[in-house]
């Protein structure tokens, strides 16, 4: 890779973008209204209310359209740059996502949100061990799948796998059911969440703990419902997934731990050393932006600054979307295999099930904020 | 002309190489890619939290060295006699295999199917490589044992 | 390429710790756009209608000047309710109470119109340094 100057990378990231942005553009703004007005059935807005296909879900799908039909597979070094900001753009949006909240509703919904996730997390990860014993798997590739399963699918198997001495071709096929399967819950749980009326805080409820990976908890909060507000989806959903992605640094080194028996301890691993390198900062930006909201530094609840500021969420969280979906490439998924299939089916699976079930029954359908 | 042969875990490919080089008394060149596309398959969860995916990363390419550690010495020893030359590139496999191709020095390539290397195990190689192959392909089947 | 320089492939970033400060640093320059914009350079301020609902009464008029927490109109929206897990839409009365202080330049909408969330019902002067 030759070396550019700053003007020269931001050259680099234009294109890519501006296909992201016009995507978004014509999404939004066009195609969501012009749907929203189509009569199926004899119902205006069948499509856009009964289906859910809104702006949030197209984007999705054409990202994917571009990554798998237009460019067959890899994206083009003209647009490769841009389509790497995806990331920036959904961890800004996150970061702003905490203006949604006060430090008084934080605590209120934190509490039984950090109960469920680690009762989940962990219950997970046994299952998974005890799982991948009567399967007889290799001890590398159980630490992987716990953690994968367990919290945040992608993003803590690689932060797992160099601990766990796993290798990188059985890392691809984990990784590869993980994405499978998040791809999956991402169409099919809003459809179930409207069929059993689920509200919205049950709803972020149930995607943040059932769903494996984070990318695809926010995607389908969004779907599910697009407006961006506190007590949506999305709002009750991100509390969850914060809380997991906190959760990281801990259970990487519980699995390491676990891998090593506990012997060799100062070469392998300091809980210290682990948080000090895969701590997500971008965690303490979302802080600060509710220690903002909680001091109503940025307006009040319902004054024009905050829909203003949403707005901008919105766009921000959709160009992210786009790329979202430009990042799953079907060829790869279909290749997964192997045990790590069956024990991420079987852990990703009931965990969603036995989620939903917890929920409906434990969690009411108005929150507490 | 020579024969070029894509290396990755299986030593049958190689043999059936050497075999082949031997047999028709050419030149064989040997060529490692190190795969480099970690990051855009890695890059679809946007938590990867701080640093997680670079040490990923870098184990996975520590990894792919260790493999290849021994390589070179395997090689010699069994291409002893031939023409034998060992090239290393990274990058996307197929993409970096017709890179080498397109110099046009080669008549054959020969390669295991399926191909393991880094993330080529979700890939398939071969049905990437062959509507742009400009000369004939060996693909070698992994033995069952 | 070695594991150094691919580190530095990773994202349009040096490495990932990078892009989360660039994110925190992002999100800081849209707040304090939006802010800026808000408190200083916007003209009027157009108050929205937060949900999809109908109007009853209009409580000011053009000309009023009207101080922060002042009732601005009344309006009638359906509402979801939870009742033994089944979901029950009831219409309730609302009164949406100022969030700015200012005159009142222009009253779009007459009681009894139906209007949609993110319409505009109100036009209010602008006072410098507030965030309406």
């Amino acid at each position: 890779m030759e070396e550019r100057g700053f003007l020269g990378k931001l050259a680099a990231i234009v294109p890519g973008l501006a296909m992201m942005v016009v995507t978004l553009y014509l999404l939004k703004q066009v195609v969501e209204p012009w749907l929203a007005g189509v009569a199926v059935f004899g119902q205006k807005g069948y499509i856009t209310k009964s289906i859910g296909l809104n702006y949030v879900l197209m984007s999705i799908l054409v990202g994917m359209a571009y990554r798998n039909l237009l460019f067959r597979g890899s994206i083009p070094g003209w647009a490769a740059e841009g389509f790497r900001t995806t990331r920036l753009f959904i961890k800004t949006g996150v970061i702003m996502l905490g203006s949604l909240y006060t430090i008084q509703s934080l605590a209120k919904v934190g509490g039984l949100a950090i109960a469920l996730i680690v009762a989940f997390v962990f219950g997970t990860i046994f299952f998974v061990m005890w799982m991948g014993k009567k399967l007889g798997m290799d001890r590398s590739m159980v630490g992987v799948m716990g953690a994968a399963c367990g919290v945040c699918g992608v993003s803590a198997a690689i932060a797992t796998s160099p601990g766990v001495k796993a290798k990188p071709a059985e890392v691809a096929l984990a990784i590869a059911t993980i994405l499978g399967f998040g791809i999956m819950s991402m169409f099919i749980t809003p459809p179930i969440g409207r069929a059993l009326g689920l509200s919205d805080y049950q709803f972020g409820a149930w995607v943040g703990t059932g769903i494996l990976n984070s990318g695809q908890v926010l995607a389908t909060c969004l779907s599910f419902n697009p407006a961006i507000a506190p007590g949506t989806a999305v709002a009750y959903g991100e509390i969850w997934n914060v809380v997991r992605v906190i959760s990281i640094p801990f259970v990487v080194f519980f699995i390491t731990l676990w891998y090593w028996r506990g012997e060799a301890q100062e070469e392998h691993m300091s809980l210290w050393g682990i948080l000090k390198s895969k701590f997500p900062i971008f965690v303490l930006g979302f802080f600060g932006m509710t220690a903002l909201s909680s001091f109503d530094m940025l307006g009040k609840e319902g004054s024009e600054t905050l829909h203003m500021l949403r707005d901008w969420m919105a766009w921000i969280f959709g160009i992210g979307m786009v790329g979202l979906g430009a990042y799953i490439d079907f060829g790869e998924i279909k290749k997964a295999g192997g045990a790590p299939l069956k024990i991420g089916v079987a852990a990703g699976t009931l965990k969603l099930v036995l989620s939903l079930v917890i929920i409906l029954l434990f969690i009411g359908k108005e929150a507490s904020f | 002309m020579r024969i070029l042969l894509a290396l990755d875990e299986s030593a049958r490919a190689v043999d059936e190489a050497v075999k082949l080089a031997a047999e028709r008394g050419s030149g064989l060149t040997a060529l490692f890619v190190q795969d480099t596309t970690w990051h855009d398959y890695l890059g679809s969860d946007w938590l990867s939290g701080s640093n997680a995916r670079g040490g990923y990363i870098e184990w996975a390419a520590e990894h792919d060295m260790r493999e290849a550690a021994g390589l070179p010495e395997l090689l010699r020893e069994k291409t002893r006699g031939i023409d034998f030359e060992l090239k290393v590139a990274s990058g996307r496999v197929p993409e970096e295999i017709l890179k080498e191709l397109a110099s046009g020095a080669y008549d054959l390539l020969v390669m295991a199917q399926p191909f393991r290397r880094g993330l080529e195990v979700l890939r398939d190689t071969a049905a990437g490589l062959i509507p742009k192959l400009p000369c004939s392909l060996y693909l070698v089947r992994e033995q069952k044992d | 390429m070695s594991a150094e320089e691919k580190k530095k492939a990773l994202t349009v970033f040096k490495t990932d710790r990078h892009e989360d400060v660039a994110a925190c640093c992002f999100a800081g320059l849209a707040v304090v756009i939006v802010l800026c914009y808000m408190a200083f350079f916007l003209p009027s301020v157009t108050i929205k209608a937060p949900v999809d609902g109908k109007l009853t009464e209009i409580k000011v008029k053009v000309g009023d000047t009207i101080a922060e927490g002042q009732p601005l109109y009344v309006y009638e929206t359906k509402k979801k309710k939870f009742v033994q897990g089944q979901m029950q839409e009831t219409s309730v009365s609302e009164t949406f109470k100022s969030k700015t202080p200012g005159k009142v330049l222009s009253v779009k909408l007459a009681p009894g119109e139906a209007f949609k969330k993110g319409n505009g019902l109100l036009v209010v002067e602008h006072v410098k340094g507030t965030l309406p």
